[in-house]
């Protein structure tokens, strides 16, 4: 039997799928999406980018924030590509083990691979690692909810 | 461990609190059981007895003493509680 194929998404596709805009909108480029399990996202930096005037002026580098939204924007997109879910928003419950292992410069460009672990009643947990140029470069472990959803279940009170 | 054990241990775990704050504790009585917390409990309380709980169910348990009710509706037994 053939494998599923894999989805992609470039960022029409993107922001069809979740609600990030423009200046946090902080992937490019998603493909090898299996639906519910895994995407693998790209973020090319030029120093075009808002922040790097700010961080630093003399010395720009990808702020550790933005690192972080770049990992959980490629996660998200693990269950914000299926069709039940698209457009809808998401909140971080929590963010851990979070580690920023490298330096990312101008001119660089980041791979973020996403696992989605469990989605259950609008509360996604997964991981992501990012790399430039196979170095590693930051990764986390998420609990991300989904309010439209999450709410459906809350008792009333 | 007997189910009454089982279901005091996943309140414990889930929301961090002591065993003597478990009786009368409603949803939202403590920080750790709003919204996300109680997704995080029905999930515990799947595992821990091997059931699926139904959405009206899982909104209805709004309780410790109420959820022992919803579970006995998927044959969980609290005797001797």
């Amino acid at each position: 039997m053939d494998a599923p194929a894999l989805l992609a998404f470039d960022i029409r596709g993107i922001i069809a799928c979740q609600r990030n805009r423009y200046p946090v909108l902080l992937i490019d480029r998603v493909d090898g999406v299996m639906p519910g399990k895994s995407a693998r996202g790209y973020k090319h930096f030029t120093y075009n980018e808002w922040f790097f005037p700010g961080h630093f002026d003399d010395e720009p580098n990808v702020p550790g924030f933005v690192q972080l939204e770049t990992l959980t924007q490629t996660f998200i997109m693990t269950f914000l590509c299926l069709p039940e879910y698209q457009g809808m928003k998401t909140n971080f419950v929590t963010a851990n083990n979070v580690k920023f292992k490298r330096k990312i410069v101008p001119g660089e460009l980041l791979i973020v691979d996403a696992t989605l672990q469990s989605f259950k009643r609008g509360l996604a947990m997964g991981a992501a690692s990012s790399t430039v140029n196979g170095e590693l470069a930051c990764s986390a472990e998420f609990v991300v909810a989904v309010p439209d959803i999450l709410n459906k279940y809350k008792p009333k009170t | 461990m007997n189910s009454h054990e089982k279901y005091d241990a996943t309140f414990i775990d889930a929301f961090l609190v002591d065993q003597k704050a478990l009786a009368g504790l409603k949803y939202q009585d403590i920080a750790s059981w709003d919204s996300v917390g109680h997704m995080r409990l029905m999930a515990a309380l799947e595992e821990a007895f091997g059931i699926e709980l139904d959405i009206d169910d899982i909104i209805d348990f709004s309780s410790y003493e109420v959820g022992k009710v919803t579970l006995s509706k998927y044959g969980v037994t609290f005797e001797g509680a």
